[in-house]
């Protein structure tokens, strides 16, 4: 079970960096999906764990709603967004992709030093959940301000999303039913929002370069 | 006395499967594309044609040039003795003999890049150069993966890895090793010339690494180059089953022959899966751009450094 979990969230971990090392926008969808999918198998272990334990059937229901959301319905939209703007492939970066890489590497070892400030966490199993699902989460930040492009920043927020989820779910075996279905449909609405935003921005600009929405328009 | 009965066999071992492992990923690729191949055995028919022949030698080449096929299987050779390929065997072993095997392949890659460059032919200084990018990428790879296993079993001798690592268990399933593995994976498909890299079955195209070293060899000499490659690859691959798949203590019998017998044919069972396991990766994947080998090298890299990382949180055997 421990060993199972841990396992779970370093693949979530690893598919956050694997995201990172990718530039090709279809391979972002496809690897921000990878990773509801563990997401989605993470909160069911534990829904089935939960279930064995106290018969609560909460967790279970989150884990099929991820999937409805997070692994079918977001993809769809993004995808149609990026099919509506035609770009493909990310060409300039603020920093190379080993660097980027290198980088996050640094952020995952500032996690590892700043959770092991924290005194009252005895339970290694627990320290090893909150680095690797925190770090998913400044990794998630770091993709934001490390594209320039404006679908890059939108699954950068929902990979942060992914971490904080992860977060919530490993430490504390589900949170309440109804903020996890408030989170859901905040997310949806974003990727919706920001899908369209996309959309109006590359319509307007003839690109979804972020740096040219500083340009004067008269 | 025990020993060198052991350093015998091991040699035999070693020897006798190198040049399968290319037959067996030859085949699968082969019939991944419907095709028939050439049939497993075909490396030794190659090696033993090879031999035969005669050996033609630049007149602008030093004495590098005649050297390097010599160091390049003696060092493949001696890093196999140092990579028992079964717990049984102990044919070499001493404190550190991790690193030992990790420098004296770069001993004969460093030889392999000067006769690249020794002959003055424009391919063979383009792979040399090549190849030491690509060594000097995937080398932490390598140090990391194997350290993080060298600080669980607090030895950084193969023997003992291999030990510590049969002695525990259904624990082989944690991210620890899983991470390693991975990253080990990866760094054979970097060191022996895969696909993602490098096409080994190319000649004379702009891309190749390894073979455009080669390209100067001939006869005898090319045969050592050949058998030498081979023997890398397959002491990485020992190193990488015998360390994450250790199957050796399900063997019980008391028969000390027998047991010996039942774990080499267990081993040779677990090289030509991995020999398939690594057809399937050059299957799926497509040949990267140079420029692009970094990023691969920088993912190999994550995957070992967040095992190393587990290892510090949780810790190797227990958790």
């Amino acid at each position: 079970m421990d060993s199972c979990l841990n396992l779970l969230s370093i693949l979530i971990l690893l598919s956050s960096f694997i995201l990172v090392a990718n530039k090709r926008v279809i391979s972002y969808i496809r690897t921000f999906r990878l990773q509801s999918l563990l997401l989605a198998i993470l909160s069911g272990v534990i829904g089935i764990y939960s279930i064995e334990k106290t018969g609560e059937i909460d967790i279970l229901i989150v884990c099929v709603i991820t999937f409805a959301v997070k692994v079918v319905l977001i993809p769809k939209l993004l995808k149609t967004t990026v099919t509506k703007v035609g770009y493909k492939v990310e060409k300039d970066f603020f920093l190379n992709i080993p660097i980027s890489i290198l980088i996050c590497c640094g952020l995952f070892i500032l996690t590892y030093f700043s959770v092991s400030t924290i005194n009252d966490i005895k339970d290694a199993q627990v320290k090893a959940y909150l680095v690797n699902s925190i770090s998913v989460i400044l990794i998630g930040l770091f993709f934001m301000i490390s594209r320039k492009k404006a679908i890059g920043q939108i699954i950068g927020f929902l990979v942060m999303e992914n971490g904080l989820f992860t977060t919530a779910v490993l430490t504390t075996h589900g949170m309440p039913m109804i903020v996890e279905l408030g989170l859901f449909f905040d997310v949806l609405t974003a990727v919706l929002i920001m899908g369209i935003l996309v959309f109006r921005i590359n319509e307007n600009f003839d690109s979804i370069d972020i740096n040219k929405l500083r340009n004067l328009k008269g | 006395m025990n020993k060198i009965a052991y350093i015998v066999v091991q040699l035999i071992i070693m020897l006798l499967i190198a040049p399968l492992v290319s037959g067996i990923i030859k085949k699968v690729k082969a019939l991944s594309q419907k095709r028939k191949g050439p049939p497993v055995f075909q490396l030794y028919r190659d090696i033993y044609k090879l031999i035969k022949k005669d050996t033609v030698v630049s007149k602008t080449a030093s004495w590098i040039f005649s050297v390097t096929p010599y160091i390049n299987f003696v060092t493949a050779l001696i890093a196999g003795l140092l990579v028992p390929v079964s717990l049984k065997l102990t044919p070499l072993n001493f404190g550190g003999d991790v690193i030992f095997i990790i420098y004296i392949l770069a001993l004969g890659r460093f030889f392999m890049t000067l006769s690249g460059v020794d002959t003055g032919s424009t391919f063979g200084g383009m792979g040399s150069s090549r190849e030491m990018a690509l060594s000097s990428l995937i080398e932490p790879t390598l140090l990391v993966s194997v350290f993080t296993v060298g600080l669980i079993s607090k030895s950084l001798s193969v023997h003992n890895m291999m030990e510590t690592l049969s002695s525990i268990g259904t624990n082989i399933f944690q991210p620890v090793y899983i991470m390693c593995f991975l990253a080990l994976f990866i760094v054979i498909l970097v060191e022996t010339a895969r696909i993602p890299v490098d096409d080994p079955a190319t000649h004379l195209e702009l891309t190749m690494v390894h073979e455009a070293m080669l390209l100067e060899y001939s006869g005898k000499n090319l045969a050592l180059m050949e058998y030498g490659a081979a023997l890398k690859q397959l002491v990485l691959i020992t190193l990488l089953v015998n360390l994450f798949v250790p199957l050796d203590s399900l063997i019980t019998f008391n028969n000390a022959f027998l047991a010996l017998g039942v774990s080499i044919l267990l081993y040779i069972a677990k090289v030509a899966i991995a020999a398939v396991f690594i057809a399937i990766a050059e299957i799926n994947t497509v040949k990267l751009r140079l420029f692009s080998v970094p990023n691969l090298a920088a993912i190999s890299f994550i995957l070992s450094f967040l095992g190393f990382v587990q290892y510090f949180i949780v810790g190797g055997i227990h958790g």
